[in-house]
Parts: C-alpha cells; sequence; structure tokens
C-alpha cells in the first residue's frame, strides 16, 4: 500500500507488531513520507525486490525470519539506508546489525521526534559523499582536510595526535550513521589493534575535547554521540 | 624386613662385642698390672651401658659373654671355658641380674618417652584439627588442612576424607598432599568401635575399596590403609582415611585414639554446618517471601500510577464530544508521553534488578572517559529536570567499566536527585581522585548531591535496599518504585565500585560512587 504523496521519500517498515507498524505508519505519513509496510521477513524482501524504497526501517524480532538476514541481503545489492528498531538490552544484536551494514538503530520503545530525527539524518547521509574530490570534509565550522592531514574549527588549526585524526577521519566519513566500535578499531588501527581496543573511548573524548576547545560555541557539541556499548552516532552537521 | 633384623643383630653383636672388649680391656689392665685381685666388676658397668641401649635381651647376651670371655682369660685354668669356681657362678648371677634390672628400667624409662611424645603429638594433632574446625568458614574447605595436620602428627604418608552415605558414592573432599589419592585395591583395616563409641579395634577388610577420589592411583605394593567411619545421628556421612607404610602395622593405640576422635570432630563440624545451611536457607526463603511482597506492593502501585493517567490522557483525546485547542490536545499527548517513558525506566529497573540478582549481569571492562558518560547521562535525564540546575565540577580522567553500565548507574541516580530536588535548585555530579588505600587502589569518587530534604543519618546506610524509601512507607506522591538506587549499587559492584550515601553540603542527599580508575597507557596517549 502506497499513500498519496507522491513527493517524499519512500520508507518501507518492516514489524511484526500491528499496533507498533500502524502507528509508524500514521506518523510517517503525517510527516510527507511514502510509506509501504509488512509484517514478516519473507514480506519484507519482496516489497524490497518489487518497490526498491528510499529507506527501510526494521525490527530484528520477525515471526519468520532474523531480521539480519534481510539487512545482509539489502546490503549486497544496495547501499539503501537501514534503520534498525530493536528492544532494549540488545547492544549484541544492534552491534552486530550494524556491522552487516545497518546504518543506525532506535530502541524501543522509543518517540517519534527520534526517529524521525534518526530517518532523517540516514537519507541525508545517502543524498551525498560525504567528502569532496580533494578530500576535505566539512561540517558546520569543521574542516577536515584528509590530504594536508590538517583539521580547522572557525579557521583555527586543532592539533591532533596521528591517531586522533585518523579517529576523526573515520568518523567524520560516516555522517549520519552510527560506526560501531569494532568498526572505528579496524579502520583505524587495521587488524593489530587488540591491544588498544579499551582505550577507544579515550581517544574519541581526546578529539571531542580538543574540537570543544576549539569551539566555544559549542556548534560542534553533539558531533560525535556516544551510544553507550555499540559505538559513536556522527551528526549530519 | 629380614635385612633389617639382621642389621639390627649386627648392631648389637658389634655392640656387645665393643663393650665386653672395652671391658676386658680394663679389666686386664686392673688386673695384670695394678694387682687388683678381682676386676670382674667392671663388666657390670658394659652390662648396664648395654641394657640402656637395647634392653634385658642384649644385656643378657653381654653378661654371658662377660663371665665366658672372663673365665677363658683370667681365672685358672686359664684359656678354657670351665666354670667350675662357685665365684664364677655367683659373678654370672649378679652380672644377669643386673642385666635384666637395668635392662627393664631403661625399657620402661624409653617406653615412658614414646608414649610422652606421642601423647605429644596427639594432643598437637587434636589442637590443629580443632582450631582448624573453630576458625572455619566450611568445614568442606577446612578438610585438606586438617588431613594435614593428622597426617604430620600420626606420620602416615596420606590423609584423606571421602564423603557419602556410602561406600559406592564416597567420593575424596580433602587430603593432606596433593597429588592422586591412592586405591586402597586390596583391602584395608576398617576400625570398629563399641556402641559408646569408646574401645575400638582394627579389623582387616578385604577387597578393594568403593571409596573413589577425583583422580585415584593404583595403591603402593609398600602402603596398606586404615578407615575410619564418620556417622552421624547414626547415618554414614563418609570417612577418615589413612595410608601407612606396610612394615609400621597398625596404628597404635595412641594413634588409633587420634584418628578416632578426629573423625568425630569433623562428623559433629560437618553435622553443625548442614543445621546451619539449612537454617540460612529458610532465612533466605522467608526474606524472599517479604521481598516479593514488597516488591508485589510497589510494583502494582508503580505500574498503575501512570497507567491511569495515560489512559486518562487517551480518553480526553478520544472524546469526540470535547473541543480540545491544539494546547490542550498537546498537554495530554505529552502527558502520556511522558507517563509512557515513566513505565519504560521503571521496567527497565525491574529487568535491571532481576538480572542482577540472577547475577546473569554480563559487565565489559573499558576505560571510560568520565566526562563522556557525564554528559551521556545528563542529555538522557536533562528532559525530566525542567528547572533544575545540573552543574558539573571536576574533571577526573577515565574509570574501568562497563559503558551501558555506568550510564544506567549514573541515570537512576540523577532520576534520584531530580526527584527529590526543588525546582529551581541545584543537582551537582563531581569528580575527584580519591585516596589510594589498602582495599580500594586507585579509584576515582564520582559524586551526585541534591539539594533537596535529605535523608536520616540513621537511614543513609540503608538507601541501597530494595524498596526502600526516605521517609519510610509509600510516599503520597507515588514517585519512586525504591529500586533505582538497589540497580545503582547492583551495577557499580558489579563493575568492581563501591557505594557509600551520605549527607551533602547541598543540604540533602549525597551518593559517591568509587570506580577504579584507569591508567591510560602512555603508548595510548603518545598516539603516534
Amino acid at each position: 500500500m502506497t499513500s498519496e504523496h507522491e513527493t517524499g521519500p519512500s520508507v518501507l517498515i518492516v514489524e511484526d507488531d500491528d499496533a507498533t507498524r500502524s502507528a509508524l505508519r500514521r506518523d510517517l505519513v503525517a510527516r510527507g513520507f511514502r510509506v509501504d509496510d509488512v509484517r514478516d521477513g519473507h514480506g519484507a524482501l519482496l516489497r524490497w525486490e518489487a518497490r526498491r524504497p528510499d529507506v527501510v526501517l526494521i525490527d530484528l524480532g520477525l515471526p519468520d525470519m532474523d531480521g539480519t538476514r534481510i539487512i545482509g541481503r539489502i546490503r549486497r545489492e544496495a547501499t539503501t539506508p537501514i534503520l534498525v528498531i530493536s528492544a532494549r538490552d540488545g547492544e549484541a544484536t544492534k552491534v552486530e546489525a550494524l556491522e552487516l551494514g545497518a546504518d543506525d538503530y532506535i530502541t524501543k520503545p522509543f518517540g517519534t521526534a527520534e526517529l524521525h530525527a534518526r530517518l532523517r539524518a540516514v537519507l541525508r547521509r545517502a543524498g551525498g559523499a560525504a567528502a569532496d574530490a580533494g578530500g576535505r570534509v566539512a561540517v558546520g565550522p569543521l574542516v577536515l582536510d584528509a590530504l594536508r592531514h590538517d583539521v580547522t574549527v572557525n579557521g583555527t588549526r586543532v592539533d591532533l595526535t596521528p591517531r586522533e585524526f585518523e579517529v576523526l577521519r573515520v568518523l567524520l566519513a560516516h555522517p549520519g550513521r552510527l560506526v560501531t566500535r569494532g568498526r572505528l578499531l579496524r579502520a583505524v588501527w587495521g587488524e593489530a589493534y587488540r591491544s588498544e581496543d579499551h582505550y577507544v573511548h579515550v581517544y574519541v573524548s581526546q578529539v571531542r575535547r580538543k574540537l570543544a576547545a576549539a569551539d566555544p560555541a559549542g556548534a560542534l557539541r553533539r558531533l560525535i554521540v556516544t551510544e553507550p556499548g555499540v559505538g559513536y552516532r556522527v551528526g549530519g552537521e | 624386613m629380614r635385612s633389617d633384623a639382621l642389621k639390627a643383630w649386627a648392631v648389637l653383636a658389634v655392640e656387645v662385642g665393643a663393650a665386653v672388649l672395652l671391658a676386658t680391656g680394663v679389666v686386664a689392665l686392673l688386673e695384670a698390672r695394678l694387682g687388683v685381685p678381682n676386676a670382674s666388676n667392671v663388666y657390670l658397668v658394659a652390662v648396664a651401658a648395654i641394657a640402656i641401649r637395647h634392653g634385658v635381651a642384649g644385656a643378657s647376651l653381654t653378661a654371658i659373654v662377660a663371665v665366658l670371655v672372663y673365665d677363658f682369660f683370667f681365672t685358672e685354668p686359664y684359656f678354657t671355658l670351665t666354670v667350675s669356681d662357685p665365684d664364677e657362678w655367683l659373678h654370672l648371677i649378679l652380672l644377669l641380674f643386673v642385666a635384666v634390672t637395668v635392662g627393664q628400667l631403661a625399657a620402661l624409662q624409653r617406653s615412658r618417652a614414646e608414649s610422652a611424645l606421642a601423647r605429644e603429638h596427639e594432643s598437637r594433632a587434636l589442637f590443629d584439627v580443632t582450631r582448624t574446625l573453630a576458625t572455619r568458614t566450611s568445614t568442606f574447605e577446612a578438610l585438606p588442612a586438617i588431613a594435614a595436620a593428622l597426617a604430620r602428627e600420626a606420620s602416615m604418608r596420606q590423609v584423606w576424607f571421602s564423603l557419602g552415605t556410602d561406600d559406592a558414592d564416597e567420593r575424596v573432599a580433602g587430603q593432606s598432599s596433593t597429588g592422586a589419592v591412592p586405591m586402597p585395591a586390596r583391602g584395608y583395616a576398617v576400625l570398629h568401635r563399641d556402641a559408646s563409641g569408646g574401645a575400638a579395634a582394627w579389623t582387616y577388610v578385604r577387597g578393594p575399596a568403593f571409596g573413589r577420589g577425583s583422580a585415584s592411583a593404583s595403591q603402593p605394593a609398600s602402603e596398606r590403609h586404615v578407615r575410619v567411619r564418620m556417622e552421624q545421628a547414626g547415618r554414614p556421612i563418609g570417612s577418615l582415611w589413612a595410608a601407612h607404610g606396610a612394615r609400621d602395622g597398625l596404628p597404635d593405640a595412641p594413634t588409633t585414639t587420634l584418628l578416632r576422635v578426629a573423625a568425630d570432630l569433623v562428623a559433629q563440624a560437618l553435622a553443625h554446618d548442614r543445621v546451619e545451611e539449612e537454617t540460612r536457607r529458610a532465612e533466605i526463603a522467608q526474606q524472599s517471601d517479604a521481598l516479593k511482597s514488597a516488591l508485589l506492593e510497589s510494583v502494582s502501585h508503580d505500574l498503575r500510577t501512570p497507567l491511569a493517567s495515560i489512559r486518562a490522557s487517551a480518553g480526553t483525546l478520544m472524546d469526540p464530544d470535547l473541543a480540545l485547542d491544539p494546547d490542550e490536545v498537546r498537554a495530554s499527548a505529552s502527558s502520556i508521553d511522558r507517563e509512557a517513558q515513566r513505565l519504560n525506566r521503571l521496567v527497565g529497573n525491574l529487568l535491571d534488578l532481576g538480572r542482577i540478582e540472577a547475577g546473569v549481569l554480563r559487565v565489559a571492562e573499558d576505560a571510560l572517559d568520565l566526562e563522556d558518560v557525564i554528559s551521556g547521562a545528563i542529555s538522557l535525564v536533562e528532559g525530566r529536570a525542567g528547572l533544575r540546575r545540573i552543574e558539573v565540577v571536576g574533571d577526573e580522567g577515565a574509570v574501568l567499566g562497563d559503558p551501558i553500565l555506568l550510564e544506567e548507574a549514573l541515570v537512576n541516580l540523577l532520576d534520584n536527585a531530580i526527584r527529590h530536588t526543588p525546582e529551581g535548585s541545584a543537582i551537582r555530579i563531581s569528580t575527584a581522585s580519591a585516596d589510594r588505600s589498602a582495599e580500594r587502589p586507585v579509584h576515582v569518587r564520582l559524586s551526585v548531591e541534591d539539594s533537596g530534604p535529605g535523608v536520616p543519618d540513621e537511614a543513609l546506610p540503608r538507601i541501597f535496599d530494595r524498596f526502600f524509601r526516605a521517609g519510610g512507607g509509600r510516599r503520597p506522591t507515588g514517585t519512586g518504585t525504591g529500586i533505582g538506587l538497589a540497580v545503582v549499587r547492583g551495577f557499580v559492584e558489579a563493575m568492581g565500585g563501591h557505594v557509600v550515601a551520605r549527607r551533602s553540603a547541598l543540604g540533602g542527599l549525597a551518593i559517591d560512587v568509587d570506580l577504579r580508575a584507569a591508567e591510560i597507557p602512555a603508548t595510548v596517549d603518545a598516539a603516534t
């Protein structure tokens, strides 16, 4: 079923609970999405084949198959943003889903305002490349120049160690997404990360502190948000 | 065994020979050079000396040899063994009398010394056993120490306890030395007692014992086993086993008494443990019943309150007869949202408490930046903080902990502070490096203080108990379930930390959370 709004982005909702599904549907229709919804994994795969939505909202606990299978299948074919709806205490499942290619997650029970913010963020990420051809990333007052290995906030140079620079570069390469700790470790340290994996939080905090010192206005305060036990969410702007 | 006896005889022969030779030399000196008419009494010294060392038999032998030698060399006719003179007979009888008397006295003395030593061993062993039992936390854990004391004092190769209600299910529970417990394969001696448990005798039982060890070795040929059964109210509960060398023979009376008394003491201690355990279980069951009713009372109230307000707001929104303006609609909807969040937190805390009590909490150990954890927790509660100010003081680096548990603990502390702080007042989060102490090495103290009414001093230690509420009983507002702080303590302790409550300088309650400090290696800071 497709709503009459033909202008907004299309979203596929995969959720087995009828009450939750219809509430999500009402909310997203009201916010201008074109909404398609299914209640099981089989239906989700068929609908994905037929419609190729702009974004997929998926509950991992489906009656007929594990939601992570659907994520894996979609990721093999497309970079369509995937937002996972997860239950509380399911950190391991969340991390698994994110490592399989999901972009972000939202924990039940959630407010629709929060859901909408997450959807906007993942859609924006899908809209354009993070870095320009010269390897420059700009987020608000922050500019990271990968070629010159240099970071500025409001034009002032921020002095980062090579490893801190690398952490920031990897995080900024995924705006609007949730970067799991494991993914960050592998990207920055390679496979030899084992000895330092307890200190990732510390590196990220150092980066955050240095950026905050160069940003008295607090424009970058929510740039890197820690999701305890999962990873880091990178603000899109 | 034979070679040992031979060796003993050889030693005796050499010593008798030496003693007689020496005495003969002295006799010869006295009679030939100094003209003493009869110096045969010198042999008394030799006989007495051998009597002290070897007892009656050796001394008698010495006496006979001495008389023969004296007869041979010093009496006429010389160099013959004829004992013709009645003097010679008298002399021989005198020497034999001295040999028997001194030999018996010496033997008595020796056996007294031996039994004193045995008594000393026995009392020392029993002292060790009773002291070990008196200071034990559980008898089971004390068994190896008791077995070791018995093995040492009773000169046993190995002593072990095996517990079980019959031979087939006896299992080794404590042994004097590590290494495999031997399997009494061919048979063993078991102690039989009379009805009063007093007088006892060893009876040999043929065939293998069924008692099994965690690792049993077969019985070495040179080893024999004895067994003292332990009983409790007439029912078998296990045995004390000991291995001794085959040559040592069955344990003597003092050793038997020692083993018997030790077995009885251990049986008593085990019985005592069992009673204590039963009492403890009964207490836990009782507490758990009380807890369940407290839980039901608390939860049924705290679940229903937000549900009531959700239904009331939803009813307002649904009623077609009500003409609501958009502000009223929004107010009802946000009330539903707020109460649903409250329910969610309550359910979350209940689940957490369940996980803590079931012992299934999985705790990660990461180096966490406190500033990061604090700002995360604040962002989760600022929606309900209203006009209360949350101040953050201090900047104390990194702690070791689980990111999720620490954040939830802090959120609970902040929720608690928010509940008890009037709008417009302050809540303070502070961090400080706490003193290094013996029990708690380097740690960081995270404190949450509120400016609410506080908690009476006598109630402070109890605020982390489940279902405890300041002020006692249910407060009319119905906020707070009395489980938030129990969850805080459960989480913090799971991370190896410690929580205490005190009176805050702000006027209200202060809760100090001590966490292990994370030592960041220099390589991480340098990050080249």
